[in-house]
Parts: structure tokens; C-alpha cells; sequence
């Protein structure tokens, strides 16, 4: 039998070649932020000085307030709407099931920009929602609730239904059922959903950019405008917290998981 | 002695469920008696899981009454019934303990804590699992996870418990072992089963009445042996096993027998049966073990003597399945010989035998 190893030591070569193409950019720039540069580009000693001033510049930490309330207020209401909107579609039959499936995939698979343009004339021209708050919280729930339907949908088809019938059958209210039976049965779609749904809303740029009008900022729109005025040490350290935050929360599920297969 | 007619614990009048393009339930009526154990049996989709389902709640009638104790329920959703199911999928809640599990009813009930740790410990010393309070269901074999699910129902004390085909799962041995034990425990608590299955055995084994039960209506309700030994449709007959079945009608009777003229021009021989005018006779059943095969040569004379090939014989352990071509008309019998018998005779495949079999054995068909 043929052995069907690519021969041994390339393999290895090119996959170093393709994760250094992947991730140079972004470990430079982790690096540099470390850098006692004042523009963050070049090296001149290892400090922790950018990072210490980091909240004290107003700018970063009210951006950084808007980003996490964004965030949190979207986490919740696109997971429980979704929650609320895949039980419907999964357990009952009504007319117009089949388009709200469909249309509630349009948000995903419309091209961000052509999202963001539509929901910026749709707020100015058709109805009055002032742009700020407002504005990017109904776009980043528009968004975030077709994931949260999908996965929770999909978690739905491997549930066994019965189990809700039991729950019936000895006394339990169908509140009582819900509460006590099917959320938890959902529980690790929900949990997925919300991991999908926080940091696509916290990184979001396209979409927030179109809507959020003068004077707001999320943070990636904060980075976005200081590269303006030119490079500051500010966009290394945020960027470095941005990847840096996703792969600490990763590495702790992985963690906690294989401690609880355990 | 007390004479009072039964009130029954359970019973359907006239009930009818349709799915769309098809009569699930046709026009069902039955009733059960407190403290037995009554079977649906039937292949599937007879529509007994439906029927099970109307008592549980789970679906609604379209026509006809559901009674609890005499009174209509068809209106009352499952949680509010006086009766419990253990499905088919056991519906164990997965991220709960078995304790949680057993207590989920009593908690409903607003049950004190300690009185539902004291019953949940008696309830597994009933279904033999002390101890067991802490696992989980992915813990447990499949034997140990059917006594939970059923100690889940029982521990509510339902007017009935309603079962959906729940040693389906189990191999062979440990579900002839579980019947032993259902039975014991329902002899023990004494509440009413509805029990639905497609296993002639379990139901022959388990019930005290069976109700077979095809394409959504009821061929036949009476006890095991009954059903057994005197199936009156060809499809109960068939289904329980009497698959030698020979469609006829009555020529002559005379002598508490009658005779029969088959179909392929057999003439057989049944003993009389009161009950059943001779215009009604279909034909007749009979059971393989009933069956005797003398060999070649034998006196052919007598009622049910018939000459015949044998085309094979199948070895099932505690007996052997031989099939016999009649010479006659060229149809196949089934008969069962015991091992022993078969070893005596010396029989084997392609050997002339005498087929034959009492005019007591002669079961009568009306269906």
C-alpha cells in the first residue's frame, strides 16, 4: 500500500510558509507595541509604557465603552431572539415559514458594505432613527440574529423531542418545561451563539462605519481614525488586545472543556 | 361477595385520529379493566403508539371520547392527566442526576424535599438500583436506564402507566429478563398498563388482555391464550405465529365436527364450534406444533392426513422448522418438530412424510 505522505519534511515547510504569511503582519505589529517608539514603527526598547497610558487617553476609553455596550446589548437581544425564532420555526408550521427562513439569511449574505449603505439611507431618509447608539445597535442586531437563529437551529435537529413530552407528562407546565428542560438542552448553542455574536460585534467595521454617524465611535472606528493623523502606538496596543483577548478566551474553553471531558 | 359491575380505569369510545392521507385511528373502542395489564399489539403502523398517545395526551382526538375513571380527558393537556408514559426512547433528561430525574415529577407536585428523597430511595429499591441516586443517565446500561425510566413514572402513582414499546431496545435475553421483572412490579404496585408492542411474545408474556390491532382498527381483543389458540382473522392468526392457514368454507358437519373444502381442494376436518355459524367460516388455522409428521407408509386414513415432501428443515435450537409440500395440491406446511422428535424419526430434507394434525387443532377462521 502506497503511503500517502506528502514526502517528510516538506509538508512542515509549507505550513510554517503559510501561517508566517497568516500572521507576520499582525506579530510585527504585536511586537511594535511593545516599542518605546513614539510612532510604534520602529524599534527603540522594550516598554510596557503604551499599555499603562492606554486608559488614560479618553479618546480609547470612551470608544472602548461604546464597543463593549454594543456588544453586550447585541449578545443578548439577537441570542434571544434567535432562541426565540428557531423553537418557532423548528416546532410549529405556519404559512411563511419557508420565506422567513430565507430572509432571515439575507443579513449574512449581503455583502457588509451594501448592508451598511442600506441601513445608513433606510435611518436618514425612510425612518428617523438617530445615528449613534440607536443606529448601530438595531445594524449589529440585524446581523447578529441570523447566527444565533442558524446555530441554534442546527443544535435543535440533534435534541431529542421527547424529551419535552416527559417533561409534560410528569406535571410540568410548558413554562416549567422550557425553563427547566429546554433551555438547558440549548444551553451550548446558546453559549456558541454568544461567542459567535460578541466578538463580530466588538470587530466590526463596515457595517458600524456606514451607521454610526458623527461624534460616535467604536473602537475599530477609533484605530481606523488615528491612522489618519499617522501611526501612534495606540493601534499596535489595541490591535495586539484585539488578537490577543479572542485567544486567551479560546484557549480557556479549550481548557475548561477538556477538564470537564475529563 | 361484592357484585358491582368494574368501573373501568381506562377506556376509548369511538376514537378516531387522522394524519393527513391516512386514518391512523379507526373508530377504536376498548376498555381496561383497573389493575391489569392490557397490550396493543400490532406490525407498525397498526396505529397503536397512535392510540397510546390520544391516552397520553400527546395528540388529540379527531372523533370520540378518551375516559380516565369515567371521566372524558380529551381536553385535558398531558401534565394535567392521572397518567404516565415511559416512551420508547426512555427520554431520560440527560443533564440531570437519576435522583433529579425521579424527583422531576414529585417537585411538580410541590412534594416536601425529604419526603421525595425517601421516595425516591424506595422506588429505586423497587426497580433493584440503591444506591443509584448520583449517576447519570450516560452512566447507566440500557437495563439500568429502562427501571429508572419506569421508576420515574411509577413513583407518581398514576391511575395508568403507559408504555411505548420500551424493551424495544434491550437484546434478547435481558428483555425476556425485564418482562419477568415488569410484571412483578406491576403485580407489586397494581396500577393499570397500557403497554403497546409489536412482539407476539412480550404481549403473550406480559398481558393479561391483548388487543391486536391493524391499520388503525381493532381484529381482536381477548387473553393471551385466546389469542393464541384461537385467533379468528386469518391476520391474527398469521401475526401469532399459526401460519399454516388454509381459506375454505363449510361443506358438511356432522358429530360436533365439521368439514371444510380449502380452496386448492383440500379437504379438512375442525371441530365444531357453537359460537359460529358455518355461512361466517373463512377457513382454518393451524399452529405448527400441532402438527404431527408420521413417515411414509403411515395408515393414510382418518381426518387431516395428508402425504408430503419435506423441502427443508431449519434448526432454531429448542425445536427444528420443517416445511412440507403436499403433495396434493403443492402447498407449503409449516411444522415444528422438537429436536428430539426430529433425531427419533430421522428425518431429513427431501424425505416422504405423513402431515397430520386432530380435528381439535383445527382453529376456525371468520376474517
Amino acid at each position: 500500500m502506497k503511503s500517502w505522505h506528502i514526502g517528510g519534511k516538506t509538508l512542515p515547510v509549507i505550513a510554517v510558509l503559510v501561517y508566517l504569511f497568516l500572521w507576520l503582519p499582525v506579530i510585527i505589529l504585536i511586537i511594535f507595541s511593545f516599542s518605546a517608539d513614539k510612532f510604534g514603527i520602529r524599534w527603540e526598547g522594550f516598554t510596557l509604557h503604551w499599555y499603562a497610558n492606554l486608559l488614560q487617553n479618553v479618546g480609547v476609553r470612551h470608544a472602548l465603552r461604546m464597543s463593549v455596550t454594543v456588544a453586550i446589548i447585541t449578545m443578548i437581544a439577537a441570542t434571544v431572539l434567535g432562541t426565540l425564532a428557531a423553537y418557532g420555526l423548528y416546532k410549529y408550521k405556519f404559512r411563511g415559514m419557508g420565506a422567513l427562513r430565507m430572509g432571515s439569511l439575507l443579513p449574512i449574505v449581503t455583502p457588509w458594505v451594501v448592508t451598511g449603505a442600506a441601513l445608513l439611507l433606510f435611518y436618514t431618509r425612510v425612518l428617523p432613527i438617530p445615528l449613534g447608539y440607536p443606529s448601530i445597535l438595531i445594524a449589529h442586531i440585524t446581523f447578529s440574529f441570523p447566527l444565533a437563529l442558524f446555530v441554534i437551529l442546527g443544535r435543535m435537529q440533534r435534541i431529542d423531542w421527547t424529551l419535552e413530552e416527559a417533561s409534560a407528562d410528569l406535571g410540568a407546565s410548558r413554562l416549567t418545561t422550557w425553563r427547566k428542560i429546554t433551555l438547558p438542552l440549548l444551553l451550548p448553542a446558546i453559549i456558541a451563539s454568544v461567542m459567535l455574536i460578541f466578538p463580530w460585534s466588538f470587530s466590526d467595521f463596515t457595517i458600524t462605519f456606514f451607521v454610526s454617524g458623527i461624534g460616535t465611535t467604536t473602537l475599530p472606528i477609533y484605530v481606523y481614525s488615528q491612522m489618519r493623523y499617522g501611526a501612534t502606538p495606540v493601534i499596535n496596543t489595541i490591535g495586539t488586545i484585539f488578537v490577543a483577548a479572542p485567544l486567551i478566551a479560546m484557549l480557556l474553553m479549550n481548557f475548561l472543556q477538556r477538564r470537564r471531558a475529563a | 361477595m361484592e357484585n358491582r359491575e368494574k368501573i373501568p380505569c381506562l377506556e376509548l369510545r369511538n376514537v378516531v385520529k387522522r394524519f393527513p392521507g391516512i386514518i391512523a385511528v379507526d373508530h377504536v373502542s376498548f376498555k381496561v379493566e383497573p389493575g391489569k395489564i392490557f397490550c396493543l399489539l400490532g406490525p407498525s403502523g397498526c396505529g397503536k403508539t397512535t392510540t397510546l398517545r390520544l391516552v397520553g395526551g400527546f395528540e388529540t382526538v379527531d372523533e370520540g371520547d378518551v375516559l380516565i375513571d369515567n371521566k372524558v380527558v380529551n381536553d385535558i393537556p398531558p401534565y394535567q392527566r392521572d397518567c404516565c408514559t415511559v416512551f420508547q426512547t426512555l427520554a431520560l433528561f440527560p443533564h440531570m442526576t437519576v435522583e433529579g430525574n425521579l424527583a422531576y415529577g414529585l417537585e411538580r407536585r410541590k412534594v416536601a424535599k425529604d419526603e421525595i428523597r425517601k421516595r425516591v430511595g424506595e422506588m429505586l429499591e423497587l426497580v433493584q438500583l440503591p444506591g443509584m441516586e448520583n449517576r447519570r443517565p450516560t452512566q447507566l446500561s440500557g437495563g439500568q436506564r429502562q427501571r429508572v425510566a419506569m421508576a420515574r413514572s411509577l413513583i407518581l402513582k398514576p391511575k395508568i402507566l403507559l408504555l411505548d414499546e420500551p424493551l424495544g431496545a434491550l437484546d434478547r435475553k435481558l428483555r425476556k429478563e425485564m418482562q419477568v421483572e415488569l410484571k412483578q412490579i406491576q403485580r407489586q404496585v397494581g396500577i393499570t398498563f397500557l403497554h403497546v408492542t409489536h412482539d407476539q411474545k412480550e404481549a403473550l408474556a406480559l398481558a393479561d388482555i391483548i388487543a391486536v390491532m391493524r391499520q388503525g382498527q381493532l381484529e381482536q381483543v381477548g387473553a393471551p391464550d385466546e389469542i393464541y389458540a384461537t385467533p379468528r382473522t386469518r391476520f391474527v392468526a398469521d401475526f401469532m405465529g399459526a401460519s399454516n392457514i388454509f381459506p375454505g368454507k363449510v361443506i358438511a358437519s356432522a358429530d360436533g365436527k365439521v368439514q371444510l373444502e380449502t380452496e386448492s381442494g383440500l379437504r379438512l376436518t375442525a371441530s365444531e364450534n357453537k359460537d359460529i355459524r358455518s355461512e361466517e367460516v373463512t377457513g382454518i388455522s393451524v399452529h405448527p406444533e400441532l402438527i404431527e409428521l408420521l413417515p411414509e407408509g403411515a395408515d393414510m386414513g382418518g381426518d387431516n392426513r395428508f402425504g408430503g415432501k419435506i423441502l427443508e428443515m431449519v434448526y432454531q435450537g429448542d425445536f427444528i422448522e420443517m416445511k412440507i409440500c403436499l403433495e396434493q395440491t403443492g402447498e407449503i406446511i409449516t411444522c415444528h418438530l422438537s429436536s428430539q422428535q426430529a433425531r427419533e424419526a430421522q428425518f431429513c430434507a427431501g424425505a416422504r412424510v405423513l402431515v397430520h394434525w386432530s380435528p381439535k387443532s383445527s382453529n376456525i377462521l371468520v376474517g
